[in-house]
């Protein structure tokens, strides 16, 4: 009851105006409503970061920059497309270029050592840990390029559509489609290979 | 959050429902049933939003502080931007200075020099001969052939009944 009663009061979230007024405001110089876009997007720009880039002072780094490169290009936002696409673009273009420079094949190279034996006991049922299957997915999906992973995080992760990453990353939704066909076929092939528990668990569609 | 047991009646493979989305995020006990009912729940988990290290009133301190230094460096140094005169006049004086260089270049440019090895070698001295006809009956004379007419002719006299300090 008492969950369904704060349900129906308007929260401090509900009273804040839309991105794109608040954008506006800040296109006038306001840094304080700069502030206010900042703070209601930083847990959502740091997550994305962190999982395309497995590492968190990394994502942090990134994040900053992104939120700097948003203060910057403002003035280039056009208001007829959702304010979190363009975000998310600037994210992803900023996280890939980050990637391509540090040269994250040293990750893959890494990758090739096997976690300890993770504890999915079929006896007890299935008992997944959460910590493993991270661990689990940064290993797997180093072998995709930045552009597979970041197509595949937005998908599962991020809940977007195929039509919505495509407005993301400036493509075809046919090709968003491509990528994540060939992302979860090489991922399952990393499964079976190194880790013959999960795949049984998580499959091709 | 919805509860373990709504969420365990209402998930189903490939919901989209934004609560139970949040709970399969947020709850550890029904991570494993819900990978059970649905796979790709495994890594649908690690989904959600993220706290960056140190919170988030640090992170936002960090990115305005950065942005009001770019402010004060942007007021300091104003952005330097030419108009389209300015910039043909400057492309002008560059080309002018660049074909104005190379013509006094191939006008000063000093004569090629021919190297005096190379003309010793075309026209090398002639020497007489130290020794014009030489009449012995113990000595042995070697001539060296010669490749073409105007090459030295090397003749050798190996002579035992010779002084020593000839």
């Amino acid at each position: 009851m008492a969950a369904d009663l704060r349900l129906m009061i308007p929260t401090e979230e509900s009273f804040d105006v839309d991105d794109r007024e608040l954008v506006q405001t800040i296109r006038t110089g306001d840094t304080a409503a700069f502030e206010q876009l900042v703070r209601r997007k930083t847990t959502k720009v740091y997550a994305l970061c962190y999982r395309i880039l497995n590492n968190g002072e990394d994502a942090k780094d990134v994040a900053q920059l992104v939120f700097i490169k948003l203060w910057e290009n403002l003035a280039r936002y056009d208001p007829k497309f959702a304010f979190d696409t363009w975000l998310y673009r600037m994210v992803t273009n900023v996280a890939i270029d980050f990637i391509r420079s540090r040269q994250s094949r040293d990750n893959a190279v890494n990758s090739n050592l096997r976690l300890v034996r993770t504890s999915i006991e079929a006896e007890q049922g299935v008992n997944v840990q959460r910590k493993e299957i991270e661990a689990v997915f940064n290993d797997v999906s180093a072998v995709l390029s930045p552009r597979q992973k970041t197509i595949f995080i937005m998908k599962e992760m991020e809940d977007l559509s195929s039509a919505e990453i495509a407005r993301v990353l400036g493509c075809r939704e046919s090709t968003v489609r491509n990528h994540l066909f060939n992302a979860r076929k090489l991922m399952q092939e990393q499964l079976h290979r190194r880790y013959p528990e999960y795949a049984q668990l998580w499959r091709n569609r | 959050m919805i509860s373990c047991d709504v969420f365990r009646k209402r998930f189903t493979r490939g919901t989209s429902d934004a609560g139970l989305l949040e709970h399969l995020r947020g709850c550890d006990l029904c991570l494993g049933p819900a990978v059970e009912i649905d796979p790709d729940a495994m890594f649908r988990s690690l989904g959600g939003e993220m706290t960056p290290p140190g919170g988030v009133d640090a992170f936002v301190g960090e990115v305005m502080r950065q942005v009001r230094l770019r402010n004060t460096e942007t007021a300091i140094v104003p952005p330097r931007r030419l108009g389209w005169t300015r910039r043909a006049a400057v492309a002008a004086t560059i080309a002018a200075a660049t074909i104005a260089g190379l013509l006094v270049y191939q006008n000063n440019r000093p004569a090629v020099v021919q190297p005096r090895v190379a003309r010793a070698v075309l026209a090398p001295e002639m020497t007489r001969p130290v020794i014009e006809s030489y009449e012995s009956q113990n000595a042995t004379i070697v001539e060296m052939s010669a490749e073409s007419a105007s090459d030295v002719k090397i003749v050798m006299i190996f002579d035992e009944s010779l002084p020593v300090d000839l």
